[in-house]
């Protein structure tokens, strides 16, 4: 292994191989299971955030925000109108939806307890007694295991009232969404939860003021809470030494595409791309052609791109995210703009339609890219994708619309000559514009 | 809330309510706490009460051109989605929704930057991608906000060469027998969900699927609407999505004069704009009155028109011979009535309290001695006994007493009709359309005023009508009416009367003039 970072120890998956690594007595017994329950629980609240924040642990869901900070944005007694303590809400992202990352489904079949633990500690950390689990609602399995996990550790006493004798109650709610990408982002989360339609909120006031159910409210994702335990119990300076200057220990990547060994791997963060392609057995029938680095809403990569490091700031540089650590691989017998097309499509379809720009947007380029693969682009229809772009990203409530733009205008900007290819030849199968049938329907304007 | 304040009815061409539960404008924000925070909006600085948004801010200073917008309304909480009125923030990375953004002390904001314009357009730009260009066809053009705005800020072409999208079962779909959706035209601002969520709190209205697929349907198709304040979806949908079908196709809106009055179909006195052609009335709709209706009127007001337009009201003087009516001259008319009133023993005259208060003073005061006779002058409402009855029928605006001028006419000094029942031989009745009717014996002699249709003259209680003296309806003439809470609304002709129906004072003069 090519990991060329002495301090790396697999923080997440250790065990995951290993038969019956699931279960509550696997986890005590090899994995100092709730050992970082049991010492965040003697320290202060205030004393776990700060050593949470020391370990530069930041969002594992796609921005990458550090963890350490938005729990210390938690009022510490908020009172409403009438001056009574409000409760506050930890609320755990697992809605994995993003096309091509499948870490967090992991954690849910192979260490559910890691993650149970971790958010036990982050709900004393920031004084909740309530945690919700918000689950994709594709997830029967993982719902599944993931309630047997609560209900054992409830058995433990790991859960419910005066944990470990510490006098801190904690219980934990699993919430089955109804399976929209949009209830990914953390304030559509919220609304579905409350049973309200999964649209993003206008921001501020921010979930940390006015969260579920109107009280204060900390969203993560759940590799960020699987991460949280290690840092207890073998403290930040581990964690922080593992990863680089300004995030901390590892990441779980999920490998996908056109490699021969497609699977989730637990990475450092000094790694490239090449790198990362060649633990999962290098590129499978074919050369390299194009990386998406952070799942499908990051911006592609080319081929000589690739010596790219994946920490946060270094992709963030070349123009991409790390997003979700879900890095498909292209080969050279992809076409890219069907591959984009594929990606748009899902986009057109998952868009709430709640912004102007994201509804009428995401549909428009899916609908263009279709008529550029059938054979009716034009060369003015490259600058327009771009111009259709710059209309949508960073103009509405959340980052959807710019998620959309980022697979669209990095593959024309990158790959145009095959753009170009497509519309001088008539299309993928070179026979030009075919008339579809749909086009003949009567009162299109009416 | 003073009794004698008199609002002059006009429109403001914006202004504010804060109804919006979202963001409570008046909470804590005390306009007397100096020194007010100021922003500084395309170069000049105003000060502004804490808690604003930058929309809000712009609109109350009313000092330059209206920040366009398609989801903001601001009788309804903030959604933010159109993103049609954002502006630059100086110092903020992105633009920002004015509708939603706060106004902080010492902020920059411009809102015609180039940055600015660009956006807009390629808002219109999307909006416009699948929206129909039937405007020729559509009830809506001449009022519609996309196609201001587009004129505006509008692309001068569109590169759009996809097919658009067709929602084929709701190109006409009913969503109520008020309410017409064409869901084509919708630009998915969803002012018509958060109206029935937060304002009428009926739910009568949701979004079904996502994205583009994104559809208007009723909550229960089956019931569809069921509200009592739909036709205020068609005021404030921008576009055509959501018409009336009480005025669907039946003017277009550039032919309609506007002008304003008071709302005659119950207490309240919502304030109106009546839009008419030629002096024939095709709609009301609601002005925006803070202390009186906010930005709604009921379904029951707004269609009230109809009866002042029915084709069956007496505008002409009638007068019985042989038991027929026949049109006659008005003072032909009155001559005749005061040959009965003199005749009679013992005479009424019964005010429906849907008379204007400057009405009801000269009925009490002028009329019995111009017809030379002492007469008992009482007023008779028909719908409650007492004003204490008078309540609020949901929470918003719909009251029980259906007349307008309950307080006025009592103001006057006069009292209610006994038992709501008429004893004398010879009864006045003055009615504007809208009082009840009284209880009468049969054969009682009858002369009626005001406003009335055939049918209701052919049919009253006492089957004995010897004459009808026309007059005009609220939209015809000037006056006043003080409401349920107590304000004095004054009011001018929004119409000029097409029949020969003249005014209670007009009337007055001609009874003169025979003596």
């Amino acid at each position: 292994m090519m990991y060329n970072n002495e301090h790396f120890e697999p923080v997440i998956t250790p065990n995951v191989q290993r038969p019956g690594c699931e279960t509550l007595d696997f986890y005590i017994t090899n994995e100092n299971g709730y050992k970082g329950l049991e010492k965040a629980l003697k320290m202060k609240p205030a004393e776990v955030i700060d050593e949470v924040k020391k370990s530069n642990l930041r969002g594992r869901g796609g921005a990458g925000f550090p963890t350490g900070m938005k729990w210390s944005f938690m009022p510490a007694n908020p009172v409403d109108a009438n001056g009574n303590l409000k409760p506050k809400y930890l609320v755990c992202n697992a809605d994995e939806g993003e096309p091509g990352t499948f870490k967090d489904r992991l954690i849910f079949t192979k260490t559910p307890h890691r993650m149970i633990e971790g958010m036990i500690i982050a709900g004393h950390a920031i004084a909740s007694n309530k945690g919700f689990i918000y689950v994709r609602g594709e997830w029967f399995k993982e719902t599944r295991l993931m309630q047997k996990a609560i209900d054992d550790a409830y058995a433990k006493g790991f859960l419910g009232k005066n944990i470990l004798g510490s006098g801190f109650d904690f219980d934990l709610v699993v919430y089955k969404g109804a399976g929209a990408y949009i209830c990914g982002e953390e304030t559509a989360l919220l609304n579905s939860l409350e049973g309200k339609r999964g649209e993003p909120r206008l921001k501020p006031p921010f979930p940390a003021q006015v969260g579920a159910y109107g009280m204060p409210s900390c969203v993560n994702n759940v590799e960020t809470f699987a991460a949280v335990p290690y840092i207890l119990v073998k403290g930040w300076e581990k964690y922080a030494k593992m990863g680089t200057e300004r995030s901390g220990g590892t990441r779980l990547i999920g490998v996908s595409g056109h490699v021969n060994r497609p699977a989730v791997y637990e990475l450092p963060m000094n790694l490239s791309i090449n790198d990362i392609i060649e633990i999962a057995g290098g590129v499978k029938g074919g050369k390299l052609k194009a990386v998406i680095p952070g799942g499908a809403s990051a911006p592609m990569l080319r081929a000589d791109e690739c010596t790219v490091l994946t920490d946060y700031d270094s992709l963030a540089k070349a123009g991409t995210m790390a997003g979700s650590g879900g890095v498909i691989v292209l080969n050279d017998t992809v076409n890219i703009v069907e591959a984009t097309y594929t990606l748009l499509k899902f986009y057109e379809h998952e868009s709430c339609g709640q912004c102007s720009q994201c509804r009428e947007g995401s549909h428009w380029l899916a609908r263009m890219f279709k008529r550029i693969l059938d054979g009716g682009g034009t060369q003015d229809d490259l600058d327009y994708i771009a111009k259709i772009c710059g209309n949508m990203a960073g103009q509405t409530i959340c980052a959807f619309a710019d998620a959309v733009t980022g697979p669209a205008l990095s593959s024309v900007r990158k790959f145009r000559e095959e753009f170009e290819e497509l519309i001088h030849k008539g299309g993928l199968l070179g026979m030009g514009r075919q008339e579809s049938v749909s086009h003949k329907l009567v009162g299109a304007h009416v | 809330m003073s009794n004698n304040l008199e609002i002059e009815i006009k429109k403001p061409k914006l202004d504010l309510n804060y109804t919006s539960d979202k963001k409570p404008v008046h909470s804590d924000a005390n306009p007397d706490v100096k020194p007010l925070p100021k922003v500084t909006i395309d170069g000049k600085t105003y000060e502004f009460r804490p808690g604003d948004t930058i929309m809000q801010v712009a609109e109350r200073m009313k000092v330059h051109e209206e920040i366009p917008r398609y989801c903001y309304h601001p009788g309804m909480p903030i959604a933010g989605t159109c993103r049609m009125c954002t502006v630059e923030v100086e110092k903020a990375p992105k633009l920002m929704t004015s509708c939603s953004t706060p106004a902080a002390d010492g902020m920059v904001v411009h809102t015609r930057s180039e940055k600015v314009l660009k956006s807009r357009t390629g808002v219109m730009d999307f909006l416009l991608t699948n929206h129909p260009l039937d405007c020729p066809v559509c009830d809506k053009a001449g009022e519609c906000d996309l196609q201001d705005y587009n004129f505006e800020y509008g692309p001068s072409k569109s590169n759009f060469k996809e097919e658009k999208r067709v929602y084929v079962d709701a190109t006409t779909k009913k969503l109520s027998d008020k309410i017409t959706l064409n869901m084509n035209r919708c630009v998915h601002c969803e002012r018509c969900v958060r109206f029935t969520d937060d304002v009428t709190k009926t739910n009568d209205l949701v979004m079904v699927n996502r994205g583009w697929h994104k559809e208007l349907e009723a909550t229960d198709p089956e019931k569809g609407l069921t509200n009592d304040y739909q036709g205020c979806l068609t005021d404030f949908c921008p576009v055509g999505a959501l018409t009336m079908n009480d005025f669907r196709f039946k003017k277009r809106s550039w032919f309609l004069t506007k002008k304003a009055s008071v709302c005659d179909r119950c207490s309240k006195g919502c304030n109106i704009e009546v839009h008419s052609d030629a002096d024939i009335v095709y709609r009301y709709i609601p002005i925006f009155n803070e202390m009186v209706n906010g930005h709604w009127m009921c379904d029951e007001g707004r269609t009230s028109y109809n009866d002042f337009m029915n084709p069956m009201r007496v505008i002409a003087p009638l007068m019985k011979h042989e038991g027929e009516f026949h049109a006659t001259s008005f003072e032909t008319l009155l001559t005749d009535i005061k040959k009965h009133v003199r005749e009679a023993s013992s005479v009424e005259l019964v005010v429906g309290t849907d008379a204007t208060r400057e009405e009801a003073a000269l009925l009490k005061d002028k009329v019995p001695a111009l017809f030379g006779k002492s007469m008992n002058v009482s007023y008779h409402n028909g719908f409650i006994s007492s004003l204490a009855e008078d309540k609020k029928l949901d929470h918003m605006l719909r009251m029980t007493d259906k007349t307008p001028n309950t307080r006025g006419v009592e103001e006057q000094g006069l009292l209610a009709l006994k038992n709501g029942e008429v004893t004398s031989d010879v009864v006045i009745f003055f009615r504007n359309g809208r009082a009840g009717i009284p209880k009468m014996k049969a054969n009682q002699k009858v002369i009626l005023w005001g406003v009335w249709t055939i049918d209701e003259v052919k049919n009253f209680p006492s089957q004995n009508v010897l004459a009808v003296i026309p007059g005009l309806a609220t939209i015809e003439k000037a006056g006043s009416y003080k409401n349920a809470d107590g304000i004095v609304q004054k009011f001018h002709p929004a119409i000029t009367h097409r029949g020969s129906a003249l005014s209670a004072h007009q009337v007055a003069d001609v009874l003169k003039s025979l003596n």
